[in-house]
């Protein structure tokens, strides 16, 4: 065991070329697609060796082989170096490294009996081609979607923010199965001690494999037990680039197209840069209208178990005949009912998600129209609570990013419980501990729910709602950005008189 | 024992805080039953005695800062080691978490019981007690910044109901308030005096004062608060009085919560059972920041570690208010609460200053003489 870690790590050139074929053969013993060649010419051999489809073979053969066996260069890796017209040729000793840059297509060249081999990375990577994001759609803005290949992704961030400060750190995470991982941020505007605090958590993350993004976000969030997610996930490179100008960090991960955005807060969630591209006043309208839905989708069906279950004396006369008459012929208690019909809405949520697209369509129509109706008509729920239902359901969704719609789905069943044993009482206790949990998490150290707390009055036109632009020359303050002022304050009006 | 507190850096508040900390626990379920109490001791010049009570206050929170800042970084614990010594400080320093613990309990098993007279009259305290005391545990549990964090919140999302108390005061009769100045001084002082209890909380201030960053600016936030206090106050006795008559008010218990009542929207008939509800959100920073006061004391005091203190005494709590079920024990309780209460909140820190001053002035001269040496 010890001999062969040695043979590994160490130098194990030079050899015969028969040797180092059976010694990498022995590798790949079940794996047939290693090329091994050798070239003879005189009295000298050349071995030149490479996974097939991991290399783009047009490359191998113009620009490596045909100058390799060609009559003007000498079999030597000083003259390889300089003649073969590729760049970035290296030279490894170890067995190791070879084994590793093999996996990712690297081609070797090996000129017998000397003490090192020569590679050249000719990688050959399918990727898809750009897209619109699925999970995240925009109105307006651009439509560019982040893909698999981090170079791709790479390439998309540095033309959206094109500054020489754009640090893009370079992390390999995971023991088994090592991925590329990439910090972004703007050197002379991102908070030091949010990079530190980053840079440290990448750093000491000790796994096997990073499967994912969304998983290395939960590898590194602060809370590991809340239902909340704690880092801004997004698909889209405008959305990116816009947290990344405005101070904030973001993570990518080889093969996957989601990009992580850290500290976010709670108001993140529901910030979306269609209100940017909207004039102000539509903007905030717009974002207010998707706070107003989380506190619908959260509560609006809580609020009416509550109140048919124990206090009606809450709803007037009027309104209460109605509830009643379309509850009337419902046999069941209104907990059971909602809980019914919430698990129904959250069961065509999950089909249309799984199913392929059509399909899912027709299950949507047959789910809540067909299915809605005749659970009326069979006497199993009411009427009103499928209007408040579908709302809330409906409410779930405006929240732009899809893990925060999620949560808020999930929320609402220990709500309707709590509604159902303790009426309103229960509701206000679910609200206040939801208030203390929110505020005792925190997001990359960052308080969750800055800026309502810690208190920082500048930022909510940032957050809660917008201004015209002469008030937004400033970033956003609680993070403590190095650089605080976006642009002076050129545009304050003055004061004029009329038609002056 | 260590006189001065040392905080962290990352724990301490900014001054603007002490606004929301002192208002949140200003309010509690006193200000439900205050307007009756006040009336009728004081009838329709109860206002008068309000204002006494506000400019009393007012004089006790100067005591208080001038006390305060004799020191580097103190809180009352410590202040009371320096002055009376280790033994005679550590039991005055207990008396205040006894007072803690009394205060905490009379609005603990309050609030149970508005929600047992309101909603739930089966329902037993240890059901929604334990609601409460999970609530209390959960945010302690998050430290100081998280208990800052609930009062300012809480104190957001709560203040919705001052404007319920619009449409009782456009249907005030006016004259319920006239003929002023019937009341004679005395009645008007024992009117003053029964706010006591309403207006009790702002002695966390001996407490928190230590965790403020720029305490320079601490007085005015609290002055605010006061004055902030002191005006709900004023405008609920106010519109109590000239909504309801006598006959009315001596009748009622909470009477506040009547006045809930009377504003209906097309879709919403009583608010007074939401009122009730959301008032859950008014008493937890009290709760929250008197079991913090409990477990820091037993901290600063007897080296316990706060969670022990913090778990036990929700337990203790929660099992006591098993017995507490009856009207009138609660209101004993409350009575004495308030009466020994006015004694520790009211007075004692004019019996501490001079005491204080007096300390100060003796290490100043020991110093001067020592350096003269």
């Amino acid at each position: 065991m010890n001999r062969r870690k040695k043979t590994g790590k160490g130098n194990i050139f030079p050899l015969q070329i028969e040797d180092l074929e059976s010694l990498l053969k022995s590798k790949f013993k079940n794996n047939p697609d290693l090329s091994f060649t050798t070239y003879e010419r005189k009295n000298e051999k050349v071995a030149v060796f490479y996974i097939d489809y991991q290399v783009e073979a047009d490359k191998v053969e113009d620009f490596l082989l045909e100058p390799l066996l060609g009559e003007k260069i000498e079999w030597t890796n000083d003259s390889i170096l300089n003649e073969i017209p590729l760049s970035s040729g290296k030279t490894y000793e170890k067995l190791d490294d070879i084994l590793k840059n093999l996996l990712i297509g690297a081609v070797f060249i090996y000129c017998e009996s000397e003490k090192s081999v020569v590679s050249y990375l000719l990688s050959k990577k399918e990727n898809r081609s750009l897209q619109q994001s699925e999970t995240e759609s925009l109105v307006l803005g651009p439509k560019i979607g982040f893909t698999e290949s981090m170079t791709t992704n790479l390439n998309i961030i540095r033309w959206s923010v094109r500054s020489e400060d754009l640090v893009l750190e370079k992390y390999i995470i995971g023991k088994r199965e090592p991925r590329e991982v990439r910090l972004i941020y703007l050197k002379s505007i991102a908070n030091e001690t949010d990079i530190n605090t980053m840079r440290q958590r990448l750093q000491e993350l000790d796994v096997d494999v990073v499967d994912d993004s969304a998983v290395l976000m939960q590898y590194i969030e602060d809370s590991t037990t809340t239902i909340f997610p704690q880092f801004f996930t997004t698909e889209l490179p405008d959305r990116f680039s816009y947290n990344i100008n405005r101070g904030k960090l973001g993570v990518l991960v080889e093969n996957s197209p989601t990009a992580i955005i850290a500290p976010s807060t709670f108001f993140s969630f529901f910030e979306s840069t269609e209100d940017l591209y909207m004039r102000w006043n539509v903007g905030t309208f717009l974002r207010v209208l998707r706070y107003l839905s989380f506190f619908l989708s959260t509560l609006l069906t809580p609020l009416y178990v509550a109140a048919v279950t124990f206090h009606y004396e809450i709803i007037p006369t009027p309104l209460l005949i109605n509830l009643g008459q379309s509850r009337a012929a419902v046999p069941f208690p209104p907990i059971l009912e909602a809980l019914f019909l919430e698990l129904m809405i959250e069961l065509l949520r999950e089909s249309g998600a799984r199913l392929p697209t059509k399909v899912g369509q027709t299950i949507g129509i047959v789910g809540g129209v067909v299915v809605g109706t005749a659970a009326v008509e069979a006497g199993v729920t009411s009427n009103v609570l499928i209007i408040f239902v579908a709302l809330s359901a409906l409410a779930s969704f405006t929240a732009p990013n899809y893990l925060m719609g999620t949560t808020v789905r999930i929320l609402r069943f220990p709500m309707i419980i709590l509604g159902g044993l303790l009426g309103i009482v229960g509701i206000f206790f679910g609200a206040s501990l939801l208030i203390i949990h929110l505020l005792r998490l925190t997001s990359l150290g960052r308080p969750y729910l800055s800026p309502i707390y810690p208190l920082v009055v500048e930022d909510f036109n940032k957050v809660l709602y917008r201004l015209p632009n002469q008030f937004q020359n400033q970033r956003f303050k609680s993070y403590r950005p190095k650089d605080l002022q976006r642009y002076a304050n050129k545009d304050a009006k003055e004061k004029k008189d009329i038609d002056e | 024992m260590e006189i001065n507190v040392k905080t962290r850096k990352n724990l301490q508040i900014r001054a603007f805080y002490l606004f929301f900390i002192v208002t949140s626990l200003q309010l509690g379920v006193g200000i439900i039953g205050a307007p009756k109490l006040i009336y009728l001791e004081a009838l329709q010049d109860a206002w008068i005695s309000i204002l006494i009570a506000f400019i009393y206050i007012i004089v006790v929170i100067a005591v208080m800062f001038i006390i305060l800042n004799q020191y580097e970084n103190a809180d009352i614990y410590g202040i009371q080691v320096d002055i009376f010594g280790t033994f005679l400080g550590k039991l005055l320093g207990t008396i205040y978490i006894l007072h803690f613990a009394i205060s905490f309990f009379s609005i603990l098993i309050t609030y149970i019981e508005i929600i047992r007279v309101y909603m739930f009259p089966a329902i037993s305290n240890i059901a929604i007690g334990f609601l409460l005391l999970s609530l209390v545990v959960y945010s302690v549990l998050g430290g100081f910044r998280v208990m800052v964090g609930v009062c300012t919140l809480f104190f957001i999302f709560s203040h919705w109901i001052v404007f319920l108390l619009v449409h009782p005061f456009t249907q005030m009769d006016i004259t319920h308030l006239q003929p002023m100045f019937v009341s004679s001084f005395p009645e008007l002082l024992s009117g003053a005096k029964t706010t006591s209890y309403t207006f009790m909380g702002f002695e966390i201030l001996l407490l928190v004062y230590p965790f403020i960053q720029n305490k320079k600016k601490a007085r005015f936030p609290a002055f605010l608060a006061i004055s902030w206090t002191t005006f709900l106050v004023l405008l609920t006795t106010i519109i109590v009085i000239g909504y309801f008559s006598y006959q009315q008010i001596a009748r009622r218990e909470w009477v506040l919560l009547g006045l809930f009542k009377i504003q209906n929207l097309t879709f919403i008939e009583r608010f007074d059972y939401i009122v009730v509800a959301q008032w859950m959100m008014i008493i937890l920073p009290n709760l929250i920041f008197l079991m913090w006061g409990i477990t820091f004391g037993m901290k600063r005091m007897y080296q316990i570690r706060q969670k022990t203190t913090l778990y036990v005494s929700a337990v203790i709590f929660l099992v006591a208010s098993i017995f507490f079920d009856k009207h009138f024990v609660i209101q004993n309780l409350i009575d004495f609460s308030a009466r020994y209460g006015f004694w520790l909140v009211y007075v004692y820190p004019f019996v501490l200053l001079p005491l204080v001053l007096l300390k100060k002035y003796r290490r100043n001269k020991k110093a001067g003489e020592s350096h003269e040496k």
